[in-house]
């Protein structure tokens, strides 16, 4: 390895669900400063990799380090972008409500947000495009609001490092677009984004390190020497689709 | 019994205070309770209490209110902690570990209950109330402990209300805020539980569940604020209770707890039909509002295209024939008639019409908005 500051740093982790296991003596490193994109087939452990390394999910065994330094005392610094389906949007707050709540963790027990944790909420609604929404009950919004919302709150926290489950999952293209940008201006500011995805066509154009998942690591690199057709091949079986080769290969 | 009695009598003002006071607790927690999706916790909660009843007796000989319910207090608290416990660490669901710890503890209450009935001392009779409630029972010092402890629910709420909001919205996240949601949901689950324990003299452990699902459920209905929905929701119980136990005590034979829940239903009705904008009827409306603006657009459309067909811009076309445009079970007199006051049609003889050059230019403007909404 490289001096290069680790933003993740995962040995030997083994997570399993009734014995059987779902991520399997897994090593894997994340540099600071990329856009990771972790990609596999359905029910390869790229969702259980991510609520691992928050510690919602008790591993069986492995060692988790972020900026060298075990989860607990970094916390602040790391922030999580759910699956938009994990919560119920019918719950009744407002827009502004829920990006608040990325500002909960710096605030500590009991305080309430203030004026300044307003404003920063404002700001990152800003920058995901939905401002003037604000002030509107979350149930009102598309479904690809609501993964700006998500996308918001992260973004109050104003962290170093931002595991994304599957932010592009079902989004229009404004959204799509949206998150692309707040992408690039995170990697311009030197922070670190893992993203967990599914579009295996918009990995070059999105990312600059690609993670090959199939409940062992495959291969994690420069998409440019690990986004193979052979890579691809070992974590997808024989299923990648034949039109998807020219892409792969490059042009 | 007149209403000066409401005031001077001591059971009425006893009684009529405890249900207040235990409708406006149970109603706040209700919120948690709905929102949670945790609506029959309350009901395996009050079931798995009955037992602790009878035990506490059983050890202490001493009908005191305060024991029995902390008897309540420490099974209704096994039982939900035995809940999770089952579904963390064996593979049966939650509702299986629902319907276990209910029926379970519930039976053995019964049978606690039962041997105490055939016990030879004097003190024991009464215990069996608490499976419907006895809200006459409540004396000056129960209603005195009721209102000590809704202080300190009430106040735990306050204090913990943005960490209960978010572990409410999104349990992952708060555990990724720092906050521990074992803590909390402990904290919360508690508070559940002790309200459930000071509802059973007076409703009973049977309908209990009905105070912690039915003010919170209704005052969903109103609100999109969870704050809101919070002060709804105790203020729903906090009406229920006073009403079902005033109305119990000028009706002879009007058992309280059943009462209040009648209430309760009416509450639930009443908010499930005519809420505003989650209501029922409201949702009719919108439906059929909105089905009558396609209906018109369609006739408006329908019109616009028949008069391209005919160089003659005075040419009506037959009802009979803008009829064809509409589904069968749609009354086109009232759709034409709709679209004649907006000025869009005009009616050229008997039952022969035309669209209108405004009616030309709202089609324009339709098709505007179709294409931005694109």
């Amino acid at each position: 390895m490289t001096n290069k500051e680790l933003a993740i740093h995962v040995e030997d982790l083994t997570v399993a669900y009734h014995d059987k296991p779902v991520l399997w003596d897994v090593d894997w490193d994340v540099p600071v400063g990329v856009l990771m994109a972790v990609v596999g087939p359905n029910g390869a452990g790229k969702t259980t990799l991510i609520k691992t390394l928050l510690g919602l999910i008790k591993p069986v065994a492995g060692k988790i380090l972020f900026f060298n330094q075990p989860y607990q005392q970094v916390r602040q610094r790391i922030a999580y972008v759910p699956q938009r389906t994990s919560v119920d949007w019918d719950f009744p707050t407002t827009v502004l409500d829920v990006v608040l709540m990325g500002r909960y963790g710096r605030l500590g027990w009991i305080k309430r947000p203030g004026a300044a944790d307003r404003q920063a909420a404002m700001e990152a609604l800003e920058k995901v495009g939905l401002q003037q929404f604000a002030h509107r009950q979350i149930s009102r919004l598309s479904g690809g609001q609501q993964q700006r919302v998500f996308l918001a709150r992260a973004l109050t926290q104003e962290a170093d490092l931002y595991l994304m489950d599957e932010p592009f999952q079902q989004v229009d293209a404004t959204t799509e677009h949206a998150i692309v940008n707040i992408l690039k201006e995170l990697k311009k500011e030197q922070k670190t984004v893992v993203v967990v995805h599914h579009d295996l066509q918009t990995i070059r154009e999105y990312f600059d390190w690609v993670t090959l998942l199939n409940v062992r690591k495959i291969a994690c690199g420069p998409v440019d020497s690990v986004f193979t057709e052979e890579n691809l091949r070992l974590t997808y079986g024989g299923h990648i689709p034949v039109f998807q080769n020219a892409m792969i290969n490059g042009q | 019994m007149d209403i000066w009695g409401l005031f001077t009598d001591y059971t009425i003002r006893n009684v009529t205070l405890g249900s207040a006071i235990l409708g406006l607790v149970s109603g706040g927690l209700s919120t948690f309770a709905v929102l949670r999706r945790q609506s029959l916790l309350g009901d395996a909660i009050s079931h798995a209490a009955l037992p602790g009843i009878g035990l506490a007796f059983l050890f202490t000989h001493n009908k005191e209110l305060m024991i029995l319910l902390a008897g309540a207090f420490v099974a209704g608290w096994i039982g939900t902690g035995l809940m999770t416990l089952i579904i963390r660490h064996s593979r049966l669901k939650e509702d299986t570990a629902l319907a276990l710890v209910l029926s379970v503890f519930f039976g053995f209450g019964i049978v606690v209950l039962t041997h105490i009935q055939k016990l030879p001392i004097a003190s024991q009779a009464g215990l069996e109330s608490f499976l419907f409630g006895q809200a006459a029972s409540l004396v000056a010092s129960d209603v005195r402990l009721f209102t000590l402890i809704s202080l300190i629910v009430f106040a735990l709420i306050a204090l913990f209300w943005k960490e209960f909001k978010l572990l409410t919205f999104d349990p992952d996240f708060t555990q990724t805020q720092g906050y521990p949601i074992w803590f909390l949901d402990t904290l919360l689950t508690t508070l559940l539980v002790v309200a459930i324990v000071i509802g059973l003299q007076t409703v009973g452990v049977v309908l209990m569940s009905a105070m912690i699902v039915a003010p919170g459920a209704s005052a969903r209905q109103w609100t999109d604020r969870m704050g809101i929905m919070f002060f709804l929701s105790g203020f729903f119980g906090l009406l229920a209770g006073t009403a079902g136990a005033l109305t119990s005590s000028f009706v002879e034979k009007l058992p309280t707890g059943p009462t209040i829940v009648v209430y309760l239903s009416v509450i639930v009705a009443v908010s499930v039909l005519f809420a505003p904008h989650r209501g029922l009827v409201a949702g009719w409306i919108r439906r059929r509002t909105a089905n009558v603006e396609i209906f018109k657009h369609t006739v408006l459309l329908a019109l616009y295209d028949l008069s391209r067909h005919h160089p003659d811009e005075r040419h009506g076309h037959s009802e009979k024939v803008i009829e064809k445009a509409l589904p069968a079970e749609v009354d086109v007199h009232k759709i034409l008639q709709a679209l004649e006051t907006e000025h869009l049609i005009q009616r050229v003889n008997h039952n022969h019409w035309i669209i209108t050059a405004e009616g030309l230019q709202k089609i324009n403007q339709l098709n505007s908005e179709h294409v931005n909404h694109d």
